[in-house]
C-alpha cells in the first residue's frame, strides 16, 4: 500500500516539470541585416605586382567595396561604415575579436585575404557569424587578374545565398540597347555591361536599329532585331568573335527573339501580310517550325524554365493579353483577365511567375501573376516603363522607363530601373547612355 | 455658347456659396494650447488588463465559453476518484494533460498551473491516506479558479475606466524580443516561417542553452530559408541577453519555448 | 451665421477661385485635326504629286481605314497607275503607348492594310514593299494625344 502511494509521488513530483510556457513572437522587424565587410588583407608585394599590371592601387580593398555595394542595392543588407572597424583587416581575417565586431552592432562579417601568386590572383575569405561568434563559410578562388571584379561578385553570391538562402545574382551580365540622339532619330546600339555598371562594351556601331537583344543559356550568343540594309530581321551575334548571321531566310520581318532553355533554338514571330505568328528554328539543323496559326498578332514568347510551355502575347481576344500553350503550339490558354491590356510576358527563371506590363488607363505597370493567371500583383506604376527581365534567382525585375517630353517636345531620356519581387528597393540602374531593352544573363560562373 | 456660359456661371456660384459658407472664421484668434504629452505608467503584474480590440473580445468569448465546458467536465471525474488504488494513478496524467491542452487555448490557464504548483510545493509531507482528498481538491481548485477568471474578465470592463493598465510578464518578454529580431526581409512568404526554439534559462534571464525544434529541416535541399530564419531567431536571443523574465516563479519559466512566426510581418 | 460674415466669406471664395483658375488652354483647336482618335490634319503629311497625300492615319490599336484614309489611298492609286515604272515602300508606323514588340507587329498590320488596299485598286504587288518601324521613328516627339495621332501612320514612300 505504502509503496503504491510512493510510487505515485515519484511520478507526481516530475510532472509538475513538464509545465512549457510557449510564447510566440510575431513580430520584429524589417530592417536590413547590418553586416560589416572588411577590406581583404594583402601584402605589400602582392599590391604592387596588381598596381603595375592592372594600375588598381589597393585590391584588398576594392574587392571588398564590389561586395559592400552589391549587398546594399539588393536592399536586403546595411554595409557599415568601414572608418567604425576596429580590427585591422589582417587580424580580423584570422581571428576576429567579435566583440569589437558586436560593438558596432555588425551581426555579420566578412574577412577575406588576396594574394598575387604564380601570376594568379589567388582570393580566400571568410564569413562569420557575430553574435555566435563563429565562422559561416569559408572559400578560396584562384583566377586571372584580370578577373579582379568577378571575384567581388563571386563573394557576394555565396555570402548572399548563405544569409538568404537565395541564389545570387552578382556574377551576371545585363546586355541592353544603348540609345542616343533626338527622339525622332535614336542611335541604338546593343551594349553589354556588369550587373552592377561596370565594364561596359558595345557590339555594334550604331548604323542600323538594334532592338530586343536576349542572351543565350551560356551567355556566349545573342539573338536580337535588326534592320541592317533596312530588312529588319532577327540575327545572332557571337560575343566573342563579333560575328553576326541572321537566323533562316523568312520572306518578311522576323522579330522578338529568344533562346528556348537549352539554347538550340531560337523561338522568334514572323510577320508577313498583315499577320504575325510564332516560330522556331533549331539552330543545329536550320529546320523551322510553326507554332501559332492566327489571324492575330501573337509576339514576345517566352519559354518555361523546363521548356514545355511558351507564355506569349496575342491580340486574339481583340486587345492585347496573356497566353500559355505547350512548346508544341497546342493548349493554348489566355491567363490575364484583369482590368487592361497585358503585354511582355516573361517566366521567371524559378519557373513559378510570369512578370508582364500591363496599361491601364494611361497608366504603366509592371507586375506578376502565377502562371495560371491568378495572384495578380503590380509591383510599380508610371507613365511609360516595359519588357521586365528576370534576374537568375528569380527575385528581382530590371525594365526601362521612358520620360515625357514637354511642349518643345524635348526632354526625352530612357533608362533601366530594377525592382524586387516584394514590391520594395525600386532603384535607378546607371549607364552611360540612355537605355532600354534589357535583359539578364544567367550566373557567368556555373 | 451663351447657354453654357449660364450653367457655367450657375455652377460656379453654387461652389462659390458653399465655400463661402464652410470657411472658417478667419478673424478670431487661435486657442494657444501647451502641448499635453501624456505618460503612461505600465505595470507588471501576472495578469494582462489591457483593454482588448473588439476582435480579441471575440476570441476571449469562446475561450470562456470552453473554458465552462472544462469546468463541467470536471465534476464527474472526482466521483471516480473516490475509488481507491488503480484508479488514481491513471488519471492523474490524464488529468495533467488535460491541463497542458487546456492552457494552450486559453494562456490565462496558466495560472492555475502556477498555483496548483506552489499547492505541491508547499505540501512537504505527503501523506499517503490524503492523496486521495488532495487531487479533489485540486480538482475544486480549478473548478474555482475558473469562476474567479470568469469574474475577472467581467470585472475588467469596470477596470478600464478607473485603474490604470498593466503587462503581463509574457507581454514584457514578447515586447523585448519584438526589438531584437531582424527578419530576413528575402524570405519567401508562401513557405511556413515558423520556427520554434526552446530555452534554458538562468535566474537572471540569461541562455544556459538553446535547441531549435525541427532542428532536422535545416540542412534539408530547397529549405535553405529555414536556416536562415532560425539563425535570425538565434541571433535575437542572444541581442536581447539578458531576457527580460518574471522576478519570481523561476520553476515555472526556466524552461521556456519562444515561437518565431514571421508570417504577419511577410504575409503577402 | 450673420449676413456680412457670409459676403465677405463670399468675396474672399470668388477672389481666391480668380487667383487659382488657370486660364484656358487652346485645346479647342485640336478637336478641328482629330476624329475620334484619329488624326486628320495636315501637319506632318507630306506629297508624292499635286494633291496626293503620302500618308493615312489610325485610331489606337487599330488598322482599320478610315474613310479619309481610303479616299488618300484612291488618290495614291491613280497615281501610282499613271507612273508605273516606280515602286514604293509601304512603311507602318505606332505612337509610344504601347509595347515595343507589339508595335512592330502592329506597324506591319497597318502597312500591309494600306498596300491590300492599293492593290485592290490596281497596282501591282510587286511593286509595293512593306516595312514596319513600330514606334521607332515618330514624327512627332510630343507627349499628347494630338502627337500620338500623328504618330499613328502608314507611309508611302517613293523607292526608286
Amino acid at each position: 500500500m505504502l509503496f503504491r502511494y510512493l510510487f505515485i509521488l515519484i511520478i507526481l513530483l516530475p510532472i509538475k516539470a513538464f509545465a512549457l510556457i510557449e510564447v510566440d513572437i510575431t513580430r520584429g522587424n524589417l530592417s536590413p541585416l547590418p553586416i560589416a565587410v572588411s577590406s581583404l588583407s594583402i601584402d605589400e608585394e602582392s599590391k604592387e605586382s596588381f598596381n603595375k599590371i592592372l594600375k588598381n592601387k589597393d585590391m584588398g580593398l576594392e574587392i571588398s567595396i564590389i561586395v559592400e555595394n552589391n549587398l546594399k542595392q539588393t536592399g536586403l543588407f546595411n554595409p557599415l561604415n568601414k572608418n567604425a572597424f576596429l580590427q585591422n583587416p589582417d587580424i580580423a581575417h584570422l581571428k576576429p575579436r567579435f566583440e569589437d565586431w558586436a560593438l558596432i552592432k555588425a551581426q555579420a562579417l566578412v574577412t577575406g585575404k588576396v594574394i598575387f601568386i604564380d601570376e594568379k590572383l589567388r582570393v580566400e575569405f571568410r564569413l562569420w557569424d557575430v553574435l555566435a561568434a563563429r565562422e559561416m563559410m569559408a572559400l578560396t578562388f584562384t583566377t586571372v587578374p584580370s578577373n579582379w571584379r568577378r571575384v567581388g561578385h563571386i563573394i557576394t553570391d555565396k555570402v548572399y545565398e548563405r544569409l538568404t538562402g537565395e541564389k545570387g545574382y552578382f556574377d551576371t551580365r545585363i546586355i541592353y540597347v544603348a540609345e542616343e540622339g533626338k527622339k525622332i532619330n535614336r542611335i541604338k546600339k546593343l551594349a553589354i555591361m556588369d550587373q552592377d555598371g561596370f565594364n561596359t562594351k558595345y557590339l555594334t556601331l550604331g548604323n542600323e536599329l538594334v532592338l530586343t537583344p536576349r542572351f543565350n543559356p551560356t551567355n556566349q550568343m545573342v539573338t536580337y532585331l535588326s534592320y541592317f540594309r533596312n530588312l529588319p530581321r532577327v540575327y545572332l551575334l557571337d560575343i566573342e568573335t563579333g560575328v553576326q548571321e541572321v537566323v533562316g531566310d523568312f520572306p518578311g520581318m522576323t522579330f522578338a527573339p529568344r533562346f528556348s532553355p537549352d539554347g538550340k533554338i531560337i523561338i522568334m514571330s514572323f510577320a508577313m501580310d498583315g499577320n504575325s505568328d510564332i516560330y522556331t528554328m533549331d539552330l543545329e539543323n536550320r529546320i523551322v517550325e510553326r507554332i501559332t496559326n492566327h489571324p492575330s498578332i501573337d509576339t514576345s514568347p517566352s519559354y518555361s524554365p523546363n521548356g514545355k510551355y511558351i507564355c506569349f502575347n496575342s491580340d486574339r481576344s481583340g486587345y492585347q493579353q496573356i497566353y500559355v500553350m505547350k512548346s508544341n503550339g497546342s493548349n493554348v490558354k489566355r491567363i490575364s483577365f484583369g482590368k487592361g491590356i497585358y503585354g511582355t510576358p516573361v517566366w521567371s527563371p524559378r519557373g513559378d511567375l510570369i512578370a508582364f506590363t500591363k496599361m491601364h488607363k494611361g497608366k504603366f505597370y509592371i507586375g506578376v501573376m502565377r502562371t495560371d493567371g491568378s495572384g495578380e500583383r503590380l509591383l510599380t506604376q508610371n507613365f511609360y516603363q516595359e519588357a521586365p527581365s528576370w534576374s537568375p534567382n528569380g527575385r528581382v525585375l530590371i525594365f526601362y522607363r521612358e520620360t515625357k517630353t514637354d511642349e518643345k517636345g524635348e526632354g526625352f531620356s530612357a533608362k533601366l530601373w530594377s525592382i524586387d519581387l516584394t514590391g520594395y528597393n525600386e532603384r535607378l540602374v546607371e549607364t552611360e547612355t540612355d537605355a532600354s531593352d534589357p535583359s539578364w544573363s544567367s550566373l557567368l560562373s556555373n | 455658347m451663351i447657354r453654357n456660359i449660364a450653367i457655367s456661371s450657375t455652377f460656379h456660384l453654387f461652389i462659390v456659396l458653399i465655400t463661402a459658407m464652410s470657411l472658417p472664421f478667419l478673424s478670431k484668434k487661435p486657442i494657444d494650447l501647451p502641448p499635453i504629452i501624456s505618460i503612461e505608467l505600465i505595470q507588471i503584474t501576472d495578469k494582462t488588463s489591457i483593454p482588448f480590440a473588439p476582435k480579441a473580445k471575440k476570441i476571449i468569448e469562446k475561450i470562456k465559453k470552453k473554458e465552462k465546458l472544462v469546468s463541467e467536465q470536471a465534476p464527474p471525474k472526482i466521483v471516480k476518484k473516490e475509488k481507491p488504488d488503480a484508479v488514481p494513478l491513471p488519471d492523474e496524467k490524464i488529468e495533467k494533460v488535460k491541463k497542458l491542452e487546456e492552457k494552450k487555448q486559453n494562456p490565462e490557464k496558466i495560472e492555475n498551473e502556477v498555483k496548483q504548483v506552489s499547492e505541491f510545493e508547499k505540501e512537504e509531507l505527503f501523506d499517503p491516506n490524503s492523496i486521495a482528498a488532495l487531487i479533489d481538491k485540486s480538482k475544486e481548485e480549478t473548478a474555482e479558479t475558473n469562476k474567479k477568471t470568469n469574474k475577472i474578465t467581467q470585472d475588467q470592463d469596470r477596470s478600464i475606466d478607473m485603474t490604470g493598465l498593466s503587462l503581463s510578464e509574457e507581454d514584457a518578454l514578447k515586447a523585448q524580443i519584438f526589438g531584437c529580431w531582424s527578419i530576413p526581409l528575402g524570405l519567401p512568404y508562401n513557405e511556413s516561417l515558423l520556427v520554434r526554439i526552446k530555452l534554458k534559462l538562468k535566474p537572471d534571464g540569461s541562455v544556459i542553452r538553446s535547441e531549435i525544434l525541427d532542428h532536422a529541416r535545416m540542412n534539408k535541399p530547397g529549405q535553405g530559408f529555414y536556416k536562415v530564419l532560425a539563425e535570425s531567431a538565434l541571433r535575437a536571443i542572444k541581442l536581447c541577453q539578458p531576457l527580460r523574465v518574471p522576478t519570481t516563479g523561476y520553476e515555472r519559466w526556466k524552461d521556456l519555448q519562444l515561437n518565431f512566426d514571421a508570417r504577419e510581418m511577410l504575409g503577402g | 451665421m450673420e449676413l456680412s460674415k457670409i459676403f465677405k466669406n463670399t468675396f474672399l471664395v470668388i477672389l481666391a477661385c480668380l487667383l487659382l483658375s488657370a486660364c484656358a488652354t487652346q485645346k479647342k483647336v485640336e478637336t478641328g485635326q482629330m476624329q475620334g482618335d484619329v488624326y486628320t490634319g495636315t501637319d506632318t503629311v507630306k506629297y508624292l504629286a499635286s494633291g496626293v497625300a503620302d500618308r493615312v492615319f489610325f485610331a489606337t490599336n487599330e488598322s482599320v481605314l478610315t474613310t479619309a484614309s481610303r479616299d488618300t489611298l484612291r488618290k495614291q492609286g491613280a497615281w501610282m497607275r499613271k507612273n508605273s515604272d516606280l515602286t514604293f515602300v509601304i512603311e507602318g508606323h505606332a505612337d509610344e503607348r504601347g509595347t515595343r514588340e507589339y508595335n512592330l507587329a502592329l506597324g506591319e498590320r497597318r502597312a500591309n492594310a494600306a498596300k491590300d488596299y492599293l492593290m485592290t485598286y490596281g497596282v501591282a504587288g510587286n511593286r509595293l514593299s512593306v516595312i514596319s518601324y513600330g514606334k521607332e521613328r515618330p514624327i512627332d516627339s510630343g507627349s499628347n494625344p494630338l502627337a500620338w495621332s500623328k504618330n499613328r501612320r502608314s507611309v508611302t514612300v517613293k523607292a526608286n
